[in-house]
């Protein structure tokens, strides 16, 4: 394989993977957002009772 | 009957994803100048796309919160929410733009950055949006909201400044996909498809979040009012 082929493919590599890893890791601190304010309600809840 | 209709979205969202990646890397020809490189563009070009479309809903969001904020309540809170998660969002996809253009830049010209019209303008949205979030982060005292809204719409001044900026100025930056001069434009069917297929698809992503980030703020929108109330109730 020619090395400018390998040099593309790097580079494309690099920005599918930068890509998804920006975008699954914010889908994931939402996810931690969304249990911590369910957690944070559930806690209040109980104090209230 | 709620969770089944997310659970069906997020499975087409999925299917569509991974068909997008297909049609980019499989299916789609290598482009005559560029080569296997110019790929990184169905990823690159319909984030910004998402991006400048979440801009204006948190421009709508603004408008709206600013609209409602002293004739209803919850019509404003829920603006709001629409206005924050447009500007979270949308910054997601900026950043991705912001780093997937230089990676396809340092390949193509030779380069990773050049203050051209295009990247700065973009670099600037980029700033105004982060520090939207910044100020909703940090500041305090019940005028946050309004400043927020205030900077929302300011901040989406620059959407048409960046989407037209490689029309009114020479830029290094290629010519639009879309909307462009009659010779611009993706000539290859294949080409085209792939493009499509992943605009198609990164939209379908980011409504998704958008949409759970939205349910996110107005779920903690509404515990921060019950326990304003509750406090309120201990002191009379």
């Amino acid at each position: 394989m020619d090395p400018a082929d390998i040099l593309d493919h790097q580079f494309v590599t690099a920005a599918y993977t930068i890509t998804w890893v920006i975008q699954l890791g914010y889908l994931a601190w939402l996810g931690w957002k969304w249990r911590s304010e369910k957690r944070h309600a559930e806690r209040r809840n109980q104090h209230s009772r | 009957m709620k969770k089944v209709g997310i659970a069906l979205y997020a499975a087409v969202t999925v299917a569509l994803m991974v068909w997008g990646f297909y049609q980019a890397i499989y299916v789609a020809p290598d482009d005559a100048l560029q080569g296997y490189v110019f790929r990184i563009i169905y990823y690159h070009v319909p984030s910004a796309s998402v991006a400048f479309v979440f801009f204006a809903v948190s421009l709508l969001g603004s408008i709206g919160y600013l609209a409602y904020r002293r004739s209803s309540a919850v019509r404003a809170q829920i603006a709001d929410a629409w206005a924050l998660a447009g500007a979270e969002v949308g910054v997601v996809f900026c950043t991705v733009v912001l780093i997937t253009g230089p990676i396809w830049g340092r390949r193509a010209w030779g380069i990773w950055w050049t203050w051209d019209a295009r990247l700065t303008t973009t670099l600037v949205l980029w700033l105004i949006y982060v520090s939207y979030l910044l100020l909703r982060r940090f500041a305090a005292g019940p005028q946050v909201q309004t400043l927020a809204a205030v900077l929302g719409i300011f901040g989406a001044l620059d959407v048409p400044i960046v989407y037209m900026s490689n029309r009114w100025w020479r830029t290094q930056h290629p010519a639009p996909v879309f909307g462009g001069d009659p010779g611009s434009g993706m000539k290859d069917p294949a080409m085209l498809h792939a493009f499509l297929w992943n605009m198609l698809a990164w939209f379908a992503w980011g409504i998704f979040i958008l949409i759970l980030r939205f349910n996110v703020e107005r779920k903690h929108q509404q515990y921060a009012e019950q326990e304003a109330e509750e406090a309120l109730a201990a002191n009379i």
